[in-house]
């Protein structure tokens, strides 16, 4: 026992010898915190692009990959950029459970920290009550949208991919009830299909292989115009493959952005010059559909919405510590986040006024359908 | 020691040869005590140079140590009591963490706060624990040899059961209403749940006495901020107690000699099966128990996850502090949780630091976690060989 005593005592003295190492830089800096590329690139390229915007400035930091069973390593990233005393905002992207926890943790020792955060996943009530600003696309109201540009493209049906295990998840299913609503509404006919589960036995090879064998069969049913959309992220390459192969429509991905799905379906090489210019992504997307007969079937927003919420959750973030915008006026943010991602937002609401939840869409553009 | 030979006999030539005998038993004995605790001593090396690379303000570090060694400490020490017993590792600590959260849910569904709120769910988990643990107690006795590979796979069958109950039947079968903690169509709960009404309630239970707040400087070298969690240091201290007590009575001495041998315990009148049950319906209690002080700490709960990893990080911790499955002491789960957890704060930052890119330190950090594991069973396997050759040449 004598020699184990012996043995933590020797580890706290040489762990306090190691005496505090302060690093002196700019008057304040701003932590980041994304997955890492393996979970979601948009979020972590668009941290590597505050930094070059502003260097010297940006702490990054990434939550863990397996981040529902790792919450204690996720809240300590999160309080160990609190304890460098220069940061004095944090940006969250994606907003993982355990955010809440962390917040609170820091705002023991530092109630001064500013919090920024994107696409959270604890319950919106409570992220509301801890977070100084939410970012998240308006998924509900997506439900009118995607169906009414459907519509706009040409389809006749809408078909909707899902499976048990996300029409559990609240958001998921009213939007999918929404769909059916609006088709019944503007005339179109709602087309329901249930895939396999990217998570079951199969894993997500499976469900692909699904997407890529049931869409030539569905087009051969109910024809050619017929809208195709799916809740889930990895079912998006398929489905734009076969949607190019087959002339069906493709209006937007479960998470609209250029890079999900399009580069990957199209064989497309993001070159470093290209990473993060979402016009130049855009063009290059534009062009290959139309030489391979697509054009105006198929359509995404102009801008990542992983990558924006880093992006403009850096800049809502720094202008708040230096005080050049009061973080609860709703008009600078809507503006500060318009700017970031060189589009205007088609709706721009505020979730409830118990804090500053923002849910937000923007206009969609559609390759080679000028 | 040799300069305990006295000096004036130094040059006879019996002296010289006890010297020089006293020096080899010595030298000898180091190398043993190395041996033996080869594993802490590699992770102690492992987390230092981890600590330089990272560069880690080290007031961040202590803060952060002390409040995961509140955290953690009792869910560790709830895994001796079957290794004692000869069941090996406990990966069927999960289920009693489920039956922590159980109890959780139904004290924060009637909105029971405070220290109060808190001894309440560590009451009501108690006989769901128990019901639990005999039940892996069960299918343990049932599976005598592949006790942990069993209990493992029981914890994920437990995970299944844990979501039907809490996401298919509440509200369906069992009434319950209660729109803060439960999804928007009244049946089954939200992924998270917040235990703001409990949370800090063991840490800071000793609040009115001292608040456990450390922050000031000692010469120019700033001391703090730390926050000491006392009351749960304390309780986690008088398990540690208890446990020490158990192993010396009646009970304790044949869980002994049932881990060491069932057979001969058998022969000696000891009813086995019944005592590997106690034993692991004490350590299910103890790991629900663990799980509240961990959850009181965290703040929020993550309804359907926040069991899934106990065991595996407990058990990591355990082995990291040189316990094996057939030993394991209290100090053992203690320089664990500090080693293990030292490794988890620095990793990330130190994989960083060296590497310059970000995600590098996440990819770093799940390297090691794992690593750890794999290195841990990997030492103890050759200690174990080690150990059986000497005997084999009847050293």
């Amino acid at each position: 026992m004598a020699k184990r005593l012996l043995l933590v005592s020797l580890a706290l003295v040489l762990v306090i010898s190691l005496s505090a190492l302060t690093v002196a830089g700019a008057n304040f800096k701003i932590g980041v915190v994304t997955g890492t590329v393996s979970q979601n690139e948009d979020e972590y390229r668009g941290a590597e692009s505050a930094i070059k915007k502003y260097p010297g400035m940006i702490k990054h930091v990434t939550y863990p990959d397996n981040f529902m069973n790792e919450q204690e390593t996720y809240i300590a990233q999160i309080t160990g950029l609190a304890s460098d005393r220069d940061v004095k905002a944090i940006v969250i992207n994606q907003a993982v459970p355990g955010t809440v926890a962390a917040i609170r943790k820091v705002k023991e020792l530092r109630p001064d920290i500013i919090f920024v955060v994107g696409e959270p996943h604890e319950d919106p009530p409570l992220i509301e009550k801890y977070v100084d600003v939410s970012l998240i696309p308006d998924n509900i109201s997506r439900g009118t949208t995607i169906v009414e540009l459907a519509k706009k493209m040409g389809a006749k049906k809408f078909l909707h991919y899902s499976f048990p295990r996300h029409m559990s998840y609240q958001d998921l299913s009213s939007r999918r009830n929404i769909m059916k609503e609006t088709c019944a509404k503007i005339g179109l006919e709602f087309v329901d299909v249930t895939a396999p589960d990217p998570m079951g036995e199969g894993g997500l090879p499976a469900a692909q292989q699904f997407i890529l064998e049931d869409v030539p069969r569905q087009v051969a049913k109910h024809g050619k115009d017929i809208a195709l959309f799916s809740t889930n992220c990895g079912m998006q390459e398929p489905l734009i493959v076969a949607a190019l192969q087959t002339g069906a429509i493709f209006p937007e991905q479960c998470c609209p952005s250029p890079t999900h799905g399009y580069p990957g379906a199209l064989g497309l090489e993001i070159t470093d010059a290209m990473k993060g210019n979402f016009p130049a992504i855009s063009d290059a997307i534009e062009a290959e559909i139309v030489k391979r007969g697509g054009a105006g079937r198929f359509a995404t927003w102009p801008a990542a919405t992983g990558y924006l919420h880093t992006t403009a959750g850096v800049d809502i973030a720094k202008r708040a510590v230096e005080k050049t915008i009061n973080i609860k006026d709703a008009a600078a943010i809507k503006q500060l986040v318009e700017v970031s991602s060189g589009n205007k937002a088609l709706s721009f609401r505020k979730r409830s006024n118990n804090g500053n939840f923002y849910m937000y869409i923007f206009d969609s553009i559609i390759f080679g359908g000028k | 020691m040799p300069e305990k030979v006295p000096a004036q006999s130094a040059n006879t030539p019996n002296a010289q040869t006890q010297a020089h005998a006293h020096a080899h038993v010595n030298t000898k004995k180091i190398g043993a005590v190395l041996g033996k605790n080869s594993v802490p001593i590699f992770f102690l090396l492992l987390s230092i140079g981890g600590i330089i690379a990272a560069g880690l303000d080290i007031n961040y570090l202590i803060n952060e140590l002390l409040g995961r060694l509140g955290r953690n400490s009792f869910l560790v020490l709830s895994l001796l009591i079957p290794i004692i017993a000869g069941l090996g590792l406990n990966f069927g600590i999960v289920v009693g963490a489920m039956a922590g959260q159980a109890a959780l849910i139904i004290t924060t569904h009637y909105g029971w706060t405070g220290l109060g709120g808190f001894g309440l769910a560590a009451l009501i988990s108690v006989p769901i624990a128990m019901v639990l643990g005999w039940l892996t107690a069960l299918v343990l006795n049932k599976a005598k040899g592949r006790e942990m590979v069993t209990g493992m796979i029981l914890g994920f069958f437990a995970n299944g059961v844990y979501q039907l109950v809490f996401l298919v039947l509440l509200g369906w079968v069992i009434p319950m209403k209660n729109p803060a903690i439960m999804l928007p169509s009244g049946i089954g709960l939200k992924n998270t749940i917040d235990l703001f009404d409990i949370s800090y309630a063991l840490d800071r239970g000793l609040d009115f006495i001292w608040d456990g707040f450390i922050m000031t400087e000692v010469g120019s070298i700033p001391i703090g901020p730390w926050r000491i969690p006392i009351l749960t240091l304390v309780v986690t201290a008088l398990l540690a107690w208890a446990i020490s007590f158990l192993i010396r009575t009646r009970l304790g001495q044949q869980m002994r000699a049932v881990g060491q041998d069932m057979h001969i315990a058998e022969v000696a009148g000891i009813n086995v099966n019944r005592t590997r049950t106690v034993a692991l319906v004490i350590s299910t209690v103890l790991a629900a128990w663990g799980q509240l002080i961990f959850l009181q700490n965290i703040g929020t709960m993550n309804t359907y996850n926040s069991h899934e990893q106990v065991g595996t990080f407990a058990i990591a911790a355990l082995l990291v502090g040189g316990a094996t499955t057939r030993k394991a002491t209290i100090w053992n789960a203690i320089v664990g949780v500090l080693l293990f957890h030292t490794l988890f704060i620095v990793s990330p930052l130190a994989g960083q630091k060296l590497l310059g890119i970000p995600q590098v330190g996440e990819y770093f950090r799940v390297f090691l976690a794992y690593g750890v594991i794999a290195v841990a069973l990997a030492l103890h396997a050759w200690q174990a060989k080690v150990k059986s050759n000497k005997e084999l040449r009847g050293e």
